[in-house]
């Protein structure tokens, strides 16, 4: 029987393999989804119905299933749908099982961070919009200079929410048995027959949480300079 | 020179008319008051001419360029984008309520537009945003932003943004109304030596003693169509029609 001590770093190492994973799913799906997010946001408010109808639809099937599933669908899909086997597919080190996991869970966000952008998109004034034309900047120049950098400051408490959510839904890639931290927590509890390992588990997401906080926090304040 | 030119422009929302033929020419250093009662159509006046509604008929030119014409099928004919970016670097408009950007120092308010839109370097625009300052008895407040100045120092920073690009005509569009009275008074200055300078303005205004001052015209607008129109004194102390005596004998 091990110590007490040599466990507790056993566990340690092994669910910090796993927490590379953990990191891996949440960057990587925040790199994708802020920006689609605010790409299917500008689509629910197209002007075309059609566009709009359409992004609505699939804003409505991100929310309104489970993300498991859609982690599932998006895995085994290829293979089961169009008969296209993903065993051999690799970008650079990742797997299509990690691949995967970071669609579905862009795809995912992108929808909620959709919904934030676009009430922080509707709060702003029309006289924004209107100084700006007047003073003959273009659509582009409007929105990157003028609305984007005030939506963001007001999107901002809503954005850390989700990230937060985040970080505790990257355990779900366990379904795609991808070994981030949950996954190995899981295994580590049922090999030692110990809590040990959840509780260690649960405090690295509350650390990273904890890190999310402060950092957005910071952000906020910066953005504080006008009102 | 007529600076401005509008002929015979018609605009309705929903189908209620707003404004029903109405006309009008500013020559350069003219000031012209417009004044009425709210629901009148002044700010749509104002807001077609600035480019922010499109009319229904009619047609508008800025300084030399047309803007909008109508030909005899009835169809208003917008210009190309070229040249609605060069109309819109022709004139300026003040707001009701400032509409400055909250985000910018009081400086990148005047000097965005001037680096970004008409290309000057930073040095240049600096320059032209000092000058202003200095006039507008601002000098103090280049590095603040708009949330810490009061509504009056805001409305003075945004006819500054509105001067920036030295623009051959300047719209204001209730510049007080947002303002307490003891505010009125430095924005209504600003204007004042504007006047003096001989700087072409179109005011829609409520202030009836303002306009009498600083107005070379003033016209009154009720229902969609002017109803009286003439030199300022003689508009606000002696008017002709019916309508504008009772309108004025509010104030």
């Amino acid at each position: 029987m091990d110590s007490p001590f040599s466990a507790l770093l056993t566990i340690i190492s092994q669910l910090s393999a796993g927490l590379v994973y953990t990191l891996g799913i949440f960057f990587f799906t925040l790199i994708f989804s802020l920006p689609l997010g605010l790409a299917v946001a500008r689509g629910r408010m197209a002007k075309n119905r059609i566009v709009s109808n359409l992004v609505r639809f699939y804003i409505s099937i991100m929310r309104g299933t489970p993300l498991m599933l859609q982690l599932l669908l998006v895995y085994f899909g290829p293979y089961y749908i169009f008969g296209i086997s993903t065993g051999k597919v690799k970008l650079g080190v990742f797997d299509y099982r990690f691949i995967a996991t970071v669609i579905g869970f862009s795809l995912n966000y992108a929808a909620y961070f959709a919904e934030i952008f676009r009430g922080g998109i509707q709060s702003m004034s029309k006289g924004q919009y209107e100084a700006a034309q007047v003073l003959g900047f273009t659509k582009m120049q409007t929105y990157f200079r003028i609305i984007l950098p005030q939506v963001i400051k007001r999107v901002l408490p809503s954005v850390t929410n989700e990230v937060i959510t985040l970080v505790k839904d990257t355990s779900l890639a366990q379904v795609l048995s991808v070994t981030e931290m949950f996954t190995a927590a899981k295994m580590l509890a049922s090999a030692q027959v110990s809590v040990i390992p959840f509780i260690v588990a649960g405090f690295f997401y509350y650390v990273m949480n904890g890190i999310i906080e402060v950092v957005m926090n910071r952000i906020e304040k910066k953005m504080n300079y006008y009102s | 020179m007529s600076v401005l030119e509008i002929k015979d422009i018609t605009k309705s929302f929903d189908g209620l008319s707003v404004l029903k033929g109405i006309s009008l020419t500013v020559d350069k250093g003219e000031v012209v008051a417009v004044i009425g009662p709210s629901g009148g159509g002044k700010s749509t006046l104002l807001r077609c001419a600035t480019t922010l509604e499109n009319v229904d008929g009619g047609s508008i030119s800025i300084g030399g360029d047309v803007l909008v014409s109508t030909e005899k099928s009835g169809h208003p004919h917008y210009c190309d984008k070229a040249t609605l970016q060069r109309i819109r670097s022709k004139f300026g408009l003040v707001f009701q309520n400032f509409n400055l950007f909250p985000h910018f120092s009081v400086r990148r308010n005047i000097t965005e537009a001037l680096i970004h839109v008409h290309k000057k370097d930073r040095i240049e625009a600096d320059l032209i945003c000092d000058k202003l300052l200095v006039k507008m008895g601002l000098e103090e407040k280049a590095d603040a932003y708009p949330c810490n100045l009061s509504g009056g120092q805001q409305q003075r920073v945004s006819i500054a943004r509105a001067l920036a690009t030295n623009p051959e005509i300047i719209f204001f569009d209730e510049p007080t109304s947002a303002l307490d009275p003891e505010l009125t008074q430095g924005v209504l200055k600003v204007i004042r030596e504007l006047a003096a300078e001989h700087m072409t303005m179109v005011i829609v205004t409520h202030e009836m003693s303002f306009a009498r001052d600083v107005a070379d015209r003033i016209i009154f607008m009720d229902g969609g169509v002017i109803v009286e129109e003439g030199p300022a004194e003689q508009v606000i102390n002696h008017p002709m029609n019916e309508r504008t005596k009772e309108f004025l004998s509010g104030y």
